[in-house]
């Protein structure tokens, strides 16, 4: 958060200048047409994009209890099955305006999965919603690619070398990838406040030899049946609740209480994803589970025996996680969206533990062992075994950054899209 | 809360940014006499193989505006200065290091990774009082004792120096520094091997630590610190945090802290800029950096004093985004910028509307233009130190906590990759 602004900012005073008070103040969607749209002598050039992301504050559930006064569950929150407020993205694509303006405070936790292809220009454009409980709050927002390869700062995000997006206002980000692999993304303005509130999610690149595969590998190698994106992040309680409650937390007393997949814990990790949007533009919870409408994305990992399983995994928390599949091993064939290899030599290895920095992304593909019998699924779990880094209740398994690989014996369909 | 007002840091800044860009546009600035090739930005080398250390304390600048008292290692006569002075050698040489000592307690110094190190001519290792480790290394005694060391450098690479005297203490306090050594066979390969040959007027080092103010202020005073109470609240590079990290080396207002960590490299050409800037990463903190250069991949050729290569001296060095150097770790890298899209506002332009710029916030260092070489319009009242349209690439430890200051964020573990344009700002 940053009240006041470098002097070459405008402040929202300068804003109401030029685009006249009323506006601002009467608000509406007919009204933010006019701001959103892009200057009309350059109409003739622009396409649409191809996703739509807003950006936003909202809550999210995490378990209640054990609870840790005062900061968890937040007393603010809007309704006692949300524990936690958050800034983050929405997926918005497709929506009229009205139903973009709608999803004020409903911001989702970790931001939408997205892919791109090597070699397609691909656009994202960003608006920005504002922060709905925090008036006083004026932050702009971006969204860093992070790991691009080179990236011209234009579209990197980052704000000192480039430019941000104000409330109210949209901006398209142009990314031409060339590099095939597992990058993640995240706003960088205010960073270590709003990647930890939530804005940072997983993103890749298919490869141009075929969307079953993780790189141009030119022998298979990397091929799979099935693919599941496994993005760390983590929530620190006290600076959560800070920004709520207009505080600012001592950043290098950073903790975190806990340890997310996919911005879940275990056994919310397993729950279903979310069922796309409704007629107002918010998102349907996954079934049964209304307190994760707005942490729509599933870790389930659910293949036939022999698949070929490929696990993307990126951190945007601060700590190291080292993640563990226990019972089945892995082969690590990518890392920071570069296949493991120099000239004819492999680099690749095979680990049951996979120890992730910040920042850094992990491609790792496992076959899935044969069925022990039945037609139950075999379980297999995958989880941090960094355990204190969950504020669990004691006993290893609730709270936990963990999920859970199912192993059926052939009778799941193809999979159609990533994390199903 | 912030200590300070962000609007009072934000002028610090922009101050100390105008200074970056009149003195990076002269090239010539008086320099300290111990370092060789004066230069305002890039690695500053100590060069032997004979050199005489001395411990002295003193006080830095950190970014919140606070002032710390720390110790240091300089080089002859030179007065105080964090961290130590970067000491080059070639292959083979014998190098001698004279460890003089004006603090009040003992002191010693480490090599890790450099074999058969002698202390006044004798094997060094471990002191026992006793049957009680008291030193990895024979010291210096307290109050102007000496020692000298000496060892042959053997292998090609980059090695941390530190304490290894109390080193929970003394090497947060600021007794370490960087070792060089270059291969016999060409001085600007990183190792002998030919893909590792980087340009020579674009070598940097990235020396990562921390700082528990609490513990400075413990010795200060003269009191004890029992190190379970550690806790690092600052976060730097070459000894200084950011926005200090892309002042120039020696910069005046930075007595202490005489090296900065600007990377200015040109994009990648086949014929006219083929070689890539070399970058050597070490730290002395106490657990990983995540450190994350924006803009491209960096390719690790070597780690902690070895090249990456096989059995059968095959390469096996590889690309990456994020570089987690761990405690003592040196990663050498070597870092290109390439422009394939080659967007330019005549015949290339980015294929998306720039907006009115009334609808974006402009960063300081923002050009105006997506293109690299021009400058564009901006809004009125916005300052810019934007030269000539070069780019700017943020690097920075990606534990973002990391880029704070003791309560002043976007501050700390960060610096800048800065892309002129090919040739250079005209």
């Amino acid at each position: 958060m940053k009240k006041n602004m470098l002097s070459s900012r405008l402040s929202r005073r300068d804003f109401l200048k030029v685009a006249g008070a009323g506006l601002l103040v009467t608000g509406g969607a007919g009204v933010l047409k006019k701001f959103l749209l892009p200057e009309m002598s350059a109409l003739a050039q622009a396409t649409p994009p191809n996703k739509i992301f807003a950006a936003t504050d909202g809550w999210i559930h995490l378990p209640p209890s054990p609870i840790y006064p005062p900061f968890h569950p937040d007393d603010l929150s809007p309704d006692p099955m949300f524990t936690t407020y958050i800034f983050g993205f929405r997926d918005v694509t497709g929506q009229t305006d009205a139903q973009i303006l709608n999803q004020k405070m409903k911001a989702q936790h970790s931001a939408p999965l997205f892919w791109l292809n090597e070699g397609e220009e691909f656009k994202l454009e960003l608006r920005n919603l504002g922060l709905q409980m925090r008036p006083d709050l004026t932050d702009a927002h971006t969204v860093h690619f992070h790991g691009f390869k080179n990236a011209i700062p234009f579209f990197d995000g980052e704000p000192s070398s480039s430019v941000s997006v104000p409330m109210n206002r949209a901006f398209t980000y142009v990314y031409r990838p060339h590099d095939p692999g597992t990058y993640m993304f995240h706003c960088h303005v205010e960073d270590v406040e709003h990647v930890h509130m939530g804005m940072n999610g997983l993103v890749y690149v298919r490869p141009a030899q075929g969307d079953k595969f993780v790189y141009n590998d030119g022998d298979g190698s990397t091929g799979f049946d099935r693919e599941f994106a496994m993005h760390l992040s983590e929530v620190w309680f006290e600076s959560h609740w800070a920004d709520s409650h207009i505080q600012l937390p001592e950043w290098s007393d950073y903790k975190p209480d806990y340890s997310l997949l996919n911005g879940r814990v275990y056994p919310d990790t397993i729950a279903p994803n979310g069922m796309g949007y409704d007629s107002n533009g918010d998102l349907i919870p996954p079934s049964s589970h209304p307190e994760l409408q707005y942490q729509p994305i599933s870790s389930l990992v659910t293949c036939n025996a022999g698949d070929r399983v490929l696990l993307r995994f990126s951190n945007l928390g601060f700590m190291q996680a080292s993640m563990t599949l226990e019972g089945i091993p892995m082969r690590v064939v990518g890392k920071d969206a570069t296949l493991l290899r120099n000239g004819s030599t492999d680099l690749s290895y095979m680990t049951n533990t996979i120890t992730i920095g910040a920042g850094e992304s992990y491609d790792a593909i496992f076959t899935a062992p044969p069925h022990s019998g039945g037609s139950g699924a075999d379980v297999y779990l995958l989880y941090n075994r960094n355990f204190n880094r969950s504020h669990s209740q004691g006993s290893f398994g609730d709270g936990q950054q963990m999920t859970e690989v199912r192993v059926y014996p052939g009778t799941l369909s193809a999979q159609t899209d990533p994390n199903t | 809360m912030r200590k300070h007002s962000p609007l009072k840091l934000s002028k610090l800044a922009i101050v100390l940014m105008i200074a970056v860009v009149i003195l990076a546009a002269t090239p010539s600035q008086s320099q300290k006499a111990a370092a060789q090739g004066p230069q305002n930005d890039g690695m500053v080398c100590t060069t032997g193989p004979s050199f005489s250390l001395t411990s002295h304390s003193g006080y830095i600048g950190t970014p919140d505006g606070n002032v710390v008292y720390m110790w240091g290692l300089s080089s002859g006569a030179d007065d105080f200065q964090y961290p130590g002075p970067v000491l080059c050698v070639n292959q083979g040489d014998t190098v001698t290091i004279v460890l003089h000592n004006t603090l009040n307690r003992a002191i010693s110094l480490i090599f890790p990774g450099q074999d058969n190190v002698l202390a006044d001519g004798q094997p060094d290792g471990p002191v026992f009082s006793g049957t009680t480790l008291s030193s990895l290394a024979k010291t210096a005694a307290a109050n102007n004792g000496a020692v000298t060391y000496s060892f042959v450098a053997n292998r090609p690479g980059t090695f941390v120096y530190q304490s290894g005297t109390d080193p929970a203490i003394q090497v947060p306090m600021g007794l370490f520094g960087a070792i060089v050594v270059r291969p016999a066979s060409h001085s600007n390969w990183m190792f002998d091997r030919a893909e590792t040959a980087f340009n020579p007027d674009r070598e940097y080092i990235a020396l990562l630590s921390e700082i528990d103010p609490i513990l400075s202020q413990r010795m200060e005073s003269g009191l004890s610190f029992n190190s379970r109470n550690y806790h690092p609240r600052y976060w730097m590079i070459n000894g200084r945090g950011f926005p200090d990290t892309i002042a120039p080396n020696y910069a005046s207002w930075l007595p202490g802290q005489p090296y900065g960590a600007l990377a200015i490299i040109e994009p990648w050409h086949e014929t006219d800029n083929p070689l890539p800037a070399a970058i050597r990463y070490l730290s002395v903190g106490s657990m990983d950096y995540p450190f994350h250069p924006h803009g491209n991949n960096v390719r690790i050729v070597g780690r902690d004093g070895m090249p990456l290569e096989g059995a059968a001296l095959e390469d096996l060095a590889y690309d990456k985004y994020s570089i987690p150097v761990g405690p003592g770790q040196t990663w050498d890298a070597l870092f290109t910028w390439h422009d394939p899209e080659a967007y330019n506002s005549n015949s290339n332009p980015v294929t998306v509307t720039f907006p009115n710029i009334m609808d974006m916030f402009f960063g300081p260092f923002f050009s105006g233009a997506p293109y690299l070489g021009e400058q564009g319009a901006i809004p009125v009242g916005t300052t810019s130190q934007n030269q000539c349209g070069e780019y700017y690439h943020i690097a920075h430890n990606h534990a973002l906590y990391q880029i704070t200051s003791w309560g002043v964020p976007m501050t700390g573990m960060a610096t800048y990759t800065r892309i002129n344009p090919p040739g250079g700002c005209q």
